[in-house]
């Protein structure tokens, strides 16, 4: 219905205009910082990169804008620290004193982090949507986290059930509460994805998926059973193929589940389009994958080369302790820190720098005419979310 | 004099109007009129797109934005604005490296300097009960490490059921120790949370004489008695969760299997030793035995050792301060052998298991 309509809409397209020389130098300069800040200094980092990818961000030549705070996300942090701290001591204490008669006792733990971060991620939604500046005029959540979070685990049920089948239907769902809590200014907005057009776009990759695990399950099962000789090599192999499939699998499901969520965004009259190709999304996940594993190569490889040197000079030297050993631990630490924030900077630059330019690139808006009656309202949200989403380590993304 | 896109942050309404930069003021006209006036001084710069100085009035609450495209006039407000970057958002890298180190200062203080007197506190407070359930969880896991058996050949044991027996006569403990043997070949002896005291094979093998091994074993009843390995075991806990904390570990899933490994070989402070070695000679003295055995047989561990230290001997390495302690007292009257040389024999064979 929509898709019909469309074509009559005048629509503009969206650009990505970031500097990548300047976002390179920001992530270097940044990731270096983690290192003398014990990580404290990430959100700074992850500020610089929004303020970055938003300024970046073009409709109509008018670029977003980002107006969060470092100190706001740390703050946020040190909340939710205050909140799962007393839990995790809790359990700790729990486990201790029951650990023997009830091997289980972990699992209310494993029920209050997943409602948690559920919460946590609407609510770092909310944090972000409403640091988000467009034309003057802010862009602001209403709708409660818990009534999220609530929603959310009770989509998840005929998700599991279905392994995974029911999963349109339930994103329709969420993404639907999501944007009609959503405002721009007076605005306020819509979802109009149906979880049937989702299901018709995915189908097939779930049919891959579901045949390949099983695939996957059947060669295992063989190999484990056949040949106790070969069994490393044929493992090797196996497993780098289904990093290979699963990597595959999971792009070409974002590039369209993205396409999806952003047809399906309103505005009043404003609506969205994107072009977005799968072909793009996989080849972005291939490059990123090549530099994973190139970083994890050199690291392996000056790891092996520094324990030979290592094992030489204590045989040259007696196996004495001291400063030779006090040496080789700094610089195992330090080469651990620079493989992980490495590790770090590769993520940043493909999976978030990367991904955001491809998406928004993708996209065009129609009827921004629209917008010119928008008056403000609203207000920002707390950063609790944006603490708890770092704290548990699931990013919330936008 | 140059065209800049305005937005009152009222309204989404895009408007094109003709800025003025003067030395005191940014002067906005739309149609000729006068729409808006920002003091330069009041004047910050925001992110936006390359190319584009987007600038905003001083309150932070006010979303008005001025885009200036046009460079003379780039130029122009880049002369007459100085605080652009004054405010909350320039933030010196320094000050932030500054604070995170004090953050993890105080984080590594508290770890090592409140966390064990919290334990030191606390520990006195925790029911007996909850303390046996606490060791019992700590045993599975020692057990795991160790990956020893615990010996219990019939007449070793019973050896060892009478020497404990005769050692808590004297020794009363409102936790009763259990005492096993278990077949590992490091010379060690470890009391856990909760009253199980482990002596390792190997010191049972370089031992002479039941003094030395019953000194030992009183001095591992001293640390039961007063708790020793509960407030290790908290304060070790508490440690490794704060220091987890700083890694980023914040579930502390790592806190316990390094706080029950500090059991292995982490050592109780320099009082907690003393109050055990007391222990040991009053009740070595109380049976009319000499509490020198055990002294000779500790330094002859601490001269042998090239391998793990023993947790008895970790902490300070035996000084002469502690052997004279051992030495220097003898029992008033000599008291009966506390076994039977039948029974030390038996007690020494006590992992080996005869075949029938």
């Amino acid at each position: 219905m929509t898709a019909a309509a469309a074509p009559e809409r005048p629509s503009t397209p969206l650009s990505y205009s970031g500097n990548d020389d300047d976002f390179l130098r920001m992530l270097f300069k940044g990731s270096l910082l983690l290192i003398p800040t014990f990580g404290f200094y990430r959100f700074w980092l992850i500020t610089k990169i929004r303020q970055h990818l938003w300024a970046g961000t073009q409709i109509e030549g008018e670029s977003l804008e980002y107006t969060g705070t470092a100190k706001e996300i740390l703050i946020g942090f040190l909340i939710a620290l205050a909140i799962l701290v007393p839990i995790y001591i809790v359990y700790f204490a729990i486990s201790i004193v029951l650990g023997e008669k009830t091997p289980f006792a972990n699992i209310p733990l494993f029920g209050i982090l997943y409602v948690l971060a559920r919460f946590g991620a609407y609510r770092a939604r909310r944090y972000q949507v409403s640091r988000t500046i467009f034309r003057g005029i802010r862009f602001w959540m209403t709708g409660s986290g818990w009534g999220y979070a609530f929603r959310a685990i009770l989509c998840d049920i005929p998700v599991l059930l279905t392994l995974g089948l029911a999963y349109p239907w339930t994103a329709a769902f969420l993404e639907r509460y999501k944007m009609r809590h959503t405002y721009f200014g007076s605005l306020q907005g819509d979802f109009a994805g149906t979880g049937s057009a989702l299901f018709q776009r995915v189908w097939w990759l779930w049919l891959l998926g579901v045949t390949g695990a099983a695939v996957l399950g059947l060669t295992i099962w063989g190999v484990t059973h056949l040949d106790p000789k070969d069994q490393a090599g044929m493992i090797f192999l196996i497993t780098l193929f289904a990093i290979l499939c699963v990597s595959f699998l999971s792009a070409a499901f974002l590039a369209v589940r993205s396409r999806w969520l952003i047809e399906g965004i309103r505005f009043a009259d404003v609506a969205l389009s994107s072009n977005l190709r799968k072909r793009n999304m996989v080849w972005l996940y291939v490059k990123a994958m090549f530099w994973f594993l190139t970083v994890a190569l050199v690291f392996l490889a000056a790891s092996v080369i520094f324990a030979m040197t290592k094992m030489l000079g204590l045989s040259g030297a007696q196996a004495g302790f001291g400063w030779a050993s006090f040496v080789a631990i700094v610089i195992s630490i330090i080469g651990y820190l620079t493989f992980v924030i490495t590790l770090g900077i590769v993520h940043r630059y493909f999976l978030t720098r990367g991904l955001w330019a491809l998406v928004t690139g993708s996209i065009a808006a129609a009827n921004l005419d629209a917008l010119e009656q928008v008056v403000a309202a609203g207000g920002p949200s707390g950063s609790l979310g944006e603490g708890l989403a770092d704290a548990l380590d699931f990013g919330g993304g936008l | 004099m140059g065209l800049a896109v305005f937005y009152d942050g009222k309204t989404a309404r895009r408007r094109v109007v003709s800025l003025v930069v003067t030395t005191a003021s940014l002067d906005l006209y739309e149609d000729g009129e006068t729409i808006a006036s920002w003091p330069c001084n009041q004047v910050r710069q925001h992110p936006a797109a390359p190319g584009v100085l987007r600038l905003g009035p001083e309150n932070p609450n006010s979303l008005a934005r001025l885009d200036v495209t046009d460079a003379g006039d780039q130029a122009e407000v880049f002369r007459n604005c100085l605080f652009l970057t004054t405010g909350a958002r320039k933030e010196s890298t320094g000050r932030i490296v500054f604070w995170s180190l004090a953050a993890t200062a105080s984080l590594i203080v508290s770890a090592y300097v409140l966390v064990p007197i919290l334990a030191e506190k606390a520990a006195p407070l925790v029911p007996v009960s909850v303390e046996k359930q606490i060791g019992a969880a700590v045993d599975k896991q020692i057990q795991f490490i160790l990956g020893e058996k615990t010996c219990n050949a019939p007449a070793g044991a019973a050896a060892l059921a009478k020497l404990s027996s005769r050692l808590s006569s004297v020794s009363p403990s409102k936790i009763a120790p259990e005492i096993q043997v278990i077949s590992s070949k490091i010379p060690n002896a470890i009391a856990l949370p909760g009253g199980r005291i482990y002596l390792f094979k190997g010191l049972l093998d370089k031992a002479d004489n039941v003094d030395a091994i019953a000194g030992v074993l009183a001095h591992e009843i001293g640390h039961v008695r007063h708790r020793d390995s509960l407030r290790r075991l908290m304060q070790t806990s508490g440690t490794s969760f704060l220091l987890g904390l700083l890694f980023g570990d914040v579930t502390g899933s790592g806190a316990i299997i390094l706080a029950t490994r500090m059991m292995m070989d982490g050592a109780y402070s320099r009082d907690a030793e003393r109050q055990a070695d007391e222990n040991a000679i009053a009740a070595m003295l109380a049976l009319g035995r000499s509490p020198r055995p055990m002294g000779l047989l500790l330094s002859e561990i601490d001269k042998g050792e090239n391998g793990p230290i023993p947790s008895m001997l970790s902490s300070h390495p035996l000084t002469t301060e502690r052997l004279e302690t051992f030495s220097k007292r003898t029992p008033t009257k000599e008291g009966e052998p506390l076994l039977s040389n039948e029974e030390w024999t038996a007690l020494k064979g006590i992992c080996e298991v005869k075949e029938p």
